[in-house]
């Protein structure tokens, strides 16, 4: 073969074999080899048939997340670790220039949108319902700055946040 | 060629290999000085930048320097200096001094490798092999580089990288020195030279792009290895090594593989399709990226000596070429890790952040004890804070495992789907760099395909 033509098939198998390495490499998912996107918290969760208070006031809390995060404008999975200790929810507000108070309402609006979440779920009866949200509405701002700054955790916050309501969720649960 | 010359061939090309591994060497190392310095990752990305800009800027007026001292008398000096400052490179304990003395090893190179361009004809009798015999070995040393530095990393130290060095520069300058004793009588075979002047533009601007995709390829890869997939050192230099034995193999097949253009054109399309891979990984697996090494490794062996002989033979003085190549090469090596450095930082920013949400929602969602869970939330959000700007290491977080062998398995199970998120993260942050460098391969196609209309 002459120079020309070896050089010519030089080319022709440089391509051959780039091209085949780039489409297998396509054909086995590189385009989308990357970390699951976290749902948008604005949008509803389904809900399980809880079994049990336990599990009822996890998917409360997480329900109750979703709605606080919704209203600060970031995601669940960002808001559950800042309130997972007060150092890191510190770092959170400062991060997003929020303030204690604002951070408090939006966990109050995230407990309210958590009683949607079950009722409309069938997880918490009407007649609960209707108390508990009436209840939150009147948790003062300064008790929810005070609850989330002693919460240990975050489960610890929600299942403070249950404590009041409590009892009369255990009374009517489905 | 009679027995004289011989050593000297071998110390020319050891010379010339040596110094040009410098500029990739200590790409394995760089995470372990990240650490023990403790500075960041475009800190720590100056000590490979710092080398390949002062040998752009000063290869030329090195290679006047060379014509006018002898370059017998300047290939000892800038060994010496090479060396001297690669002893000073080892000795550092901060990140200034480090980039510092690699500037002045920067200085020395340039002067040694120029110079011996222009005593190889004379070792080797013809023109054409000197130009053959530089560009190989210069290929070879920038290929095997990044795996001999892994070596010494793992085995020894980062510092050895440079401590090795000074003595095999030593001796290389020790038959290099009878000819600056000679230097008079040094005769370099003129029958072949023609006198242009001017160097080769479309031949050095296609080195600088193919050049700052091979950067991208080599510095990227160990980074990914290295701080996103969590391999040692000595692990990364076994991985990475597929990319020298290919290139190894294509310096092997290339002089026989066509005219010089059309290697120069199937070494850059082979160095975009392997950066091409590295983009699109489709997992966090080390048997992944040596397809696409093979490709950079085969590619970079044909485009870099093939572009090097075009830029060089037949041009006069041949120091002076070989320095506009030089120049060409680091300056695109520099620029591609400058260019690249502040887009995988980002990238991996914003990944890591990704991770962790994706992580948490995995964490939130996951069927385990809700204790358990909070106790697993507060130990990964301890690690996160450890570890800020990289990508972080979870699983000692879930130690110790719980005693129960339902929950025992629903955290194993909660780590793995953990870790496959940081794997997925730290592999999808590189490939925006790897998807430019690859862009950066194409483009030197166009100087390649202008140059045969266009003889500058």
């Amino acid at each position: 073969m002459s120079s020309r033509g070896r050089g010519g098939a030089l080319v022709a198998v440089a391509i051959v074999a780039s091209l085949a390495l780039i489409l297998s490499y396509l054909a086995a998912g590189g385009a989308s080899y990357e970390p699951a996107k976290v749902q948008d918290p604005c949008k509803p969760r389904p809900w399980h048939e809880p079994e049990g208070l336990e599990q009822l006031a996890e998917q409360f809390s997480l329900s109750a997340l979703d709605g606080a995060a919704c209203k600060l404008g970031v995601s669940r999975e960002t808001l559950a670790r800042a309130l997972a200790t007060p150092a890191s929810r510190d770092r959170f507000a400062r991060r997003y220039g929020l303030s204690e108070a604002e951070i408090a309402r939006a966990v109050r609006a995230g407990l309210l949108r958590a009683v949607d979440d079950a009722e409309r779920a069938g997880a918490l009866n009407p007649l609960l319902a209707a108390p508990l949200r009436a209840t939150l509405r009147r948790i003062p701002i300064d008790q929810a700055i005070e609850l989330i700054q002693n919460a240990e955790s975050l489960l610890n916050s929600f299942q403070s946040f249950l404590g009041p309501a409590g009892g009369l969720i255990e009374q009517f649960l489905p | 060629m009679s027995a004289a010359p011989r050593p000297r061939l071998a110390a020319l090309a050891i010379a010339v290999g040596l110094v040009l591994a410098d500029s990739s060497i200590v790409v394995l190392a760089l995470p372990q000085i990240y650490r023990e310095l403790d500075t960041s990752v475009a800190g720590v990305t100056w000590v490979l930048v710092s080398f390949n800009l002062v040998m752009a800027l000063v290869a030329v007026p090195a290679a006047h320097l060379a014509r006018r001292i002898g370059p017998g008398r300047a290939a000892a000096i800038g060994l010496a200096v090479f060396a001297g400052a690669g002893i000073a490179c080892g000795l550092a304990e901060h990140l200034s001094t480090l980039i510092a003395a690699r500037c002045v090893q920067a200085l020395g190179g340039a002067m040694a490798v120029t110079a011996v361009l222009e005593l190889l004809p004379a070792t080797v009798g013809s023109e054409r092999r000197a130009v053959a015999v530089w560009a190989t070995a210069g290929a070879t040393g920038a290929a095997l580089g990044p795996a001999v530095g892994g070596l010494l990393t793992e085995l020894v130290s980062w510092q050895s990288i440079f401590l090795v060095q000074a003595p095999i520069a030593i001796a290389a300058a020790i038959p290099v020195l009878a000819v600056a004793r000679h230097e008079a009588s040094t005769a370099i075979v003129s029958a072949e030279l023609r006198r242009t002047g001017r160097p080769h533009l479309l031949a050095n601007a296609a080195l600088a792009l193919v050049s700052a995709a091979i950067a991208a390829a080599l510095f990227l890869l160990v980074l990914l290895l290295i701080e996103g997939w969590r391999l040692s050192p000595i692990g990364a230099a076994v991985v990475v090594s597929a990319m020298p034995l290919a290139a190894l193999l294509g310096a092997r097949i290339g002089p026989r593989a066509g005219s010089e253009r059309a290697r120069a054109a199937a070494g850059a399309i082979l160095v975009t399709g392997g950066l091409g891979g590295l983009a699109l990984l489709p997992k966090a697996n080390v048997a992944l990226t040596l397809p696409p090494q093979i490709l950079v490794g085969l590619g970079l062996a044909l485009v870099l000596s093939a572009l090097t002989e075009t830029a060089l033979i037949g041009r006069a003085p041949q120091a002076i070429h070989g320095g506009w190549t030089i120049s060409a090469r680091h300056a695109g090596v520099a620029i591609g890790l400058i260019a690249l450095t502040p887009v995988f930082t980002a990238d991996i920013a914003n990944q890591r952040h990704d991770a962790i949400d994706a992580g948490t929602a995995i964490v939130l969602d996951a069927r385990v004890d809700p204790l358990l869970k909070l106790q697993l939330a507060q130990r990964i959000e301890d690690r996160l804070e450890g570890e800020r700007g990289k990508v972080p290491t979870i699983g000692s977080a879930f130690e110790p495992l719980p005693s129960d062998p339902g929950d025992r398995a629903d955290v194993i199970r909660l780590r793995e789907e953990l870790q496959d998120q940081l794997d997925r993260a730290a592999t999808h942050a590189f490939s925006p760099s790897f998807g430019l460098g690859a862009l950066l391969g194409l483009l030197a196609l166009i100087p390649i395909g202008l140059a045969r209309r266009v003889d500058l």
